[in-house]
């Protein structure tokens, strides 16, 4: 189909569609629209409320939206807030805001400046959080970097983990090649001010399993840390640590048993 | 039970790191069901079935050098990768017999172009009838199956068990894993995985 013909829509105000083929969906006021969506732009800078499933190459929400159905993307930013009922497919996602997504979400570039909560799996070549993310099923990426709060209720398998830790960091299982958890340096005025309002949060990773190639870690506590050539940080409590080539253990940190394989 | 191996024995095993094993599992290639998590006295432990991973394990590392790990992935997936293929291209390229495809056509009428799924069992046709294990009338008892259970096996996680006793013979196709037990005169010619079947069948059209 010859894409030029498509027909811009553009709700000013309030007012409901049917959904449809369009080339730009551009939605100013308040929209619902009460069927499927296939454009190539969907902007919108009020709330929309869509009942079927989207299709579009770029998706920029400022205001608040709810898909009931799933989303199929190539770039995604997400100022204000998102819903997703359904499955989020996408190339590129940006939250700079919120959202929360039920089904799983599959990309290539997922980065979190916000919050973001998945009910299923996430899976992506890579995952940048600087904020919040909260997934209860498996995280899945070649890449995960966080700088900020996670918690992942399942498995964590990533090819590079790169965490640095603010307040309390959660994933049942942890597995990859190369993992770093480290506590934040930098004490900027910022974080200063969130510590003193958070008091009783300390910065801490708490994993039942951790198995890796190449491990350090601080302030972590797990039940069983595996892998090849292990250095343990300071601030950790480790019941049991199995490794291969080499291990270091930080004079602050407290660890169980340890058995070379 | 099936024989079981624990992650830290299989690593030493098959001599490979918790990221090989990380990376793969997020390839796709280690179907998610395999990891098996049990309690132990050292907390959870995860556990796999043996014969599988291992076998599984083997290939990866001797294709490795030659396939990426997507088209690995693509391999081991239980759905097809082509969609068809002709007939004369199948006796050409050695994939299966002359008998094996003359069978099917005279049970089938004569057939041009094979799909995935038809292609699978020529291939499982083929190769029972290479071992010696069945016989021509037993082989098109083995069609008649197909035939009626194509549904079953689309999807691939199914066993295929052909059973002799006293010279009368059948076959059981049931979905994976399969426990059978028998009696001692009931002799188990052959046992056939329909995904290891696929996976072979796969690698060969490629």
């Amino acid at each position: 189909m010859e894409r030029t013909q498509l027909k811009n829509i553009s709700i000013s105000g309030s007012g409901t569609s049917s959904g449809g083929e369009f080339n730009q969906v551009k939605v100013n006021g308040s929209a619902h629209i009460y069927g499927d969506l296939i454009c190539e732009e969907f902007k919108c800078n009020g709330s929309a409320h869509l009942e079927g499933n989207i299709t579009t190459d770029t998706a920029k929400i400022n205001g608040s939206t709810h898909f009931e159905g799933d989303v199929e993307v190539k770039e995604m930013t997400i100022n204000g807030s998102t819903d997703i009922d359904g499955h989020l497919l996408c190339d590129e996602l940006k939250v700079q805001g919120s959202s929360s997504i039920k089904g799983d979400v599959k990309g290539k570039e997922i980065i979190v400046r916000g919050s973001a909560s998945v009910q299923g799996n996430v899976s992506s070549d890579e995952v940048d959080v600087k904020g919040q993310i909260k997934i209860k099923g498996d995280c899945e990426a070649e890449s995960f970097e966080a700088r900020g709060n996670f918690k992942i209720d399942g498995l964590l398998n990533a090819g590079t983990i790169d965490v640095e830790l603010l307040r309390h960091c959660e994933a049942k299982e942890i597995g990859g090649e190369n993992i770093t958890v480290k506590k934040t340096r930098d004490a900027s005025g910022f974080k200063k001010l969130i510590k003193f309002f958070m008091s009783n949060h300390t910065d801490q990773l708490t994993a039942e399993v951790i198995e890796g190639d190449y491990l350090y870690l601080e302030h972590t506590h797990a039940e069983v840390v595996r892998g090849n050539t292990i250095e343990i940080g300071p601030g950790c409590d480790i019941k049991r640590i199995e490794y291969k080539t080499s291990l270091e253990i930080d004079q602050n940190a407290k660890v169980g048993t340890q058995e070379k394989i | 039970m099936e024989n079981l191996i624990s992650k830290k024995d299989l690593l030493e095993e098959a001599n490979i790191s918790y990221g090989q094993l990380y990376r793969w599992k997020r390839k796709n290639l280690i179907p998610e069901n395999w990891f098996i998590r049990k309690s132990t006295f050292t907390g959870q432990e995860t556990f796999f079935p043996k014969d599988d991973i291992l076998l599984r394990i083997e290939k990866i590392k001797t294709l490795k050098d030659d396939l990426s790990l997507d088209e690995l992935a693509d391999m081991f997936s239980p759905s097809p990768t082509l969609t068809s293929l002709a007939a004369e291209e199948l006796t050409k390229r050695n994939i299966v017999s002359h008998t094996a495809v003359e069978m099917y056509n005279n049970f089938h009428g004569p057939t041009h172009s094979f799909s995935f799924n038809q292609l699978l069992t020529l291939y499982v046709l083929n190769s029972l009838l290479q071992t010696g294990d069945v016989n021509r009338t037993e082989g098109v008892d083995l069609l008649k199956l197909f035939d009626e259970h194509a549904q079953s096996t689309k999807n691939s996680e199914s066993e295929l068990i052909f059973i002799r006793k006293m010279g009368v013979s059948f076959f059981i196709l049931t979905p994976e894993p399969a426990n059978l037990l028998l009696e001692p005169q009931a002799k188990k010619i052959a046992h056939y995985k329909l995904s290891q079947c696929m996976e072979e069948l796969k690698l060969k059209l490629s």
